[in-house]
């Protein structure tokens, strides 16, 4: 008999994968414009600020960055994982579907109509995104059921019918906005991650963690889903509350991700895939390790973004699009042989 | 001996067109039943009503000496394990994967199969011989392997009611007997109940105890196999009539439509 997945297997693919991720975070923390010497951080913080930079630009600048990456990269593919279950379609990500757009919205209505102060870290702008992203899980859930059968591909139209749209109302709001908010809002749009105070990485920090932890908790369930309706409900999984939840806690970190770093898109899709191609698609695993190689991935990205251009930075989102855009392609190409083969 | 499904005149329809009409039977435990009738007599249906998945609407249900709706969605798959016919999932989940999968009606939160979840697996592997391809994904497997694969999972889901909707459709004949022979054995070895919607009136007839015959007409009959077939009883039903033999104790139908090269043979021939 084949070895089937068991709790000490996957504690332990989590923990290499953990260390793995932790190496290249450290890594990166030292790739950039200003040379670091590994010595000088470890002399610790000086008592005249100023006196060792390198200290500094380590732990005020790059590592909140570098968790920050680590945080949307975890919630995107995350959000990937759960959509594709779900839909039980493979080429579903958060950013293709529109709902990174959604959330998008979200922010930026909240960022415009002013409403950006905030309380103990948290702000309007969070809910804002969720609401968009919950608003866009339900129209692509809703155009998916009309869809019927043929949902691989109907889904994903809807998905760029629904960005197209979104796209759109954000690009009217941002030019009737006024000029020097219109800068940033682009660049925050094409998907950038620049560096964050710490309280809000602590907070969001916990919330992304929590929503992983609670899909983890559907993660056999959503194996059991991936079948269809009818045979889920035939092996005990309650459809409807399953679905609710899983798609309440994608959204939920997604839109967290996206009041982070903009739309940052095909983390989702790629992450997913890469690791179901290795490890097979048991979501009790596929969820956990997408997370941390998500992670690691976005971090990359991410430095990639600082040093390919520097001292100027480019967009992370631009890298995310050209390594995924064609990644997406074949994907695409490879399942829709396989649907005809169906039929 | 008590019986585990009791149907009370139950009705069903969708929208105007009824479905089922005042239908009422009991199944004793360890009873092998198959429903049989022409496409759109209700037979699918009928099987969606008893696994939960569809509501009747008058009449009831009762599974194990209690109404259907008191059941959780958990509890009642814990009862009954349902066999759809046989298809290519999304993913690329192998076959223990897929059996391991009948222990979630049992599992707690994050769903790891316990010691016990991977006995009944390994012996449901085992009994319907696809442990020989464990390993593999559902996709690189023939029809007939996969329909075994959904049968080990409803094994393994260690149910006392197994429901089977056309478990054979598309099956060569090696592997059709080798169903029937592999559900025979469940229900005298592990005392399941068994129901099954079948097209194919001989393998019912050698294999099952029961019948229940549903008619286009709303009608139906349920009685011991040997009581309900008949030519007539067939012809009736099904608007086909038939040649009917016999091969030691049981007798076997074979439809003759009006190009048959036996088709002028049949009354004179027939047995009945």
């Amino acid at each position: 008999m084949a070895a089937s997945l068991t709790l000490k297997k996957l504690v332990f693919r989590v923990i290499t994968c953990s260390i793995l991720l932790v190496l290249i975070m450290t890594l990166c923390c030292f790739v950039g414009t200003q040379k670091i010497s590994f010595k000088k951080i470890l002399a610790g913080p000086s008592d005249t600020p100023g006196e060792n930079i390198d200290y500094e630009i380590f732990f005020g600048v790059r590592l909140p960055r570098v968790i920050l990456a680590a945080l949307v990269g975890a919630a995107l593919a995350c959000s990937g994982v759960v959509l594709q279950a779900i839909l039980r379609n493979p080429l579903a990500d958060p950013y293709i579907l529109g709902i990174s757009s959604g959330a998008g919205l979200g922010v930026i209505i909240a960022v415009l109509s002013g409403m950006t102060w905030s309380f103990w870290a948290g702000s309007p702008i969070a809910v804002f995104a969720f609401a968009g992203a919950l608003i866009t899980v339900w129209l692509v859930w809703c155009i998916g059921h009309l869809a019927g059968k043929s949902q691989m591909i109907s889904l994903l139209l809807a998905g760029v019918v629904v960005n197209a749209f979104f796209s759109a109302v954000i690009m009217f709001l941002t030019s009737i906005a006024k000029s020097q908010q219109v800068y940033s809002t682009i660049f925050w749009l094409m998907g950038n991650i620049t560096e964050k105070n710490i309280p809000v990485l602590w907070i969001s920090a916990s919330f992304i963690l929590a929503g992983i932890f609670g899909l983890f908790s559907l993660s056999h369930k959503l194996n059991i889903l991936t079948f269809g309706e009818e045979e889920a409900k035939g092996l005990g999984v309650d459809t409807a509350k399953t679905r609710v939840t899983a798609f309440g806690f994608a959204a939920f970190i997604t839109a967290i991700a996206v009041s982070l770093s903009g739309l940052v898109g095909f983390v989702g899709l790629i992450i997913p895939h890469g690791v179901r191609m290795v490890l097979g698609p048991d979501h009790r695993q596929l969820l956990p390790v997408s997370a941390i190689i998500g992670s690691a991935f976005l971090v990359v990205a991410d430095t990639l973004a600082r040093i390919v251009v520097a001292p100027a930075q480019l967009p992370v989102g631009v890298i995310t699009a050209i390594t995924g855009g064609p990644f997406f392609l074949i994907l695409l190409a490879k399942y829709t042989k396989k649907v005809s083969w169906l039929k | 001996m008590n019986s585990i499904i009791d149907v009370e005149n139950l009705n069903f329809s969708y929208s105007t067109r009824t479905i089922l009409k005042d239908l009422s039977f009991k199944v004793m435990q360890g009873t092998f039943l198959t429903i049989v009738g022409p496409n759109g007599a209700g037979k699918t249906t009928l099987l969606n009503l008893l696994c939960g998945l569809l509501r009747p609407k008058a009449g009831s249900i009762k599974i194990d000496a209690a109404y259907i709706e008191s059941y959780s969605i958990k509890n009642l798959a814990q009862k009954i394990a349902v066999v759809r016919q046989e298809f290519v999932p999304v993913f690329d989940f192998t076959v223990t994967e897929v059996v391991s999968m009948a222990r979630a009606p049992y599992s707690g939160m994050f769903g790891f199969e316990t010691k016990a979840d991977r006995k009944f697996v390994k012996e449901s592997l085992e009994m319907t011989d696809t442990a020989q391809f464990a390993a593999r994904s559902l996709k690189e497997l023939s029809g007939g392997e996969r329909q075994l694969v959904f049968i080990a999972r409803a094994l393994a889901q260690n149910t006392p009611i197994l429901l089977l909707d056309e478990p054979t459709s598309f099956l060569d004949l090696k592997h059709q007997v080798g169903i029937y022979d592999l559900l025979k054995s469940a229900q005298l070895e592990k005392g399941k109940t068994i129901l099954a919607v079948t097209h194919d009136i001989n393998l019912a007839i050698q294999y099952c105890d029961q019948i229940l015959l549903l008619g286009a007409d709303n009608s139906y009959q349920y009685g011991r196999e040997e009581d309900i077939f008949s030519s007539q009883q067939i012809e009736k039903v099904f608007g086909v009539r038939t040649f009917t033999g016999k091969v030691g104790l049981k007798k076997f139908f074979l439809p003759l439509g009006k190009f048959a090269k036996d088709n002028k043979t049949i009354s004179s021939e027939s047995a009945d």
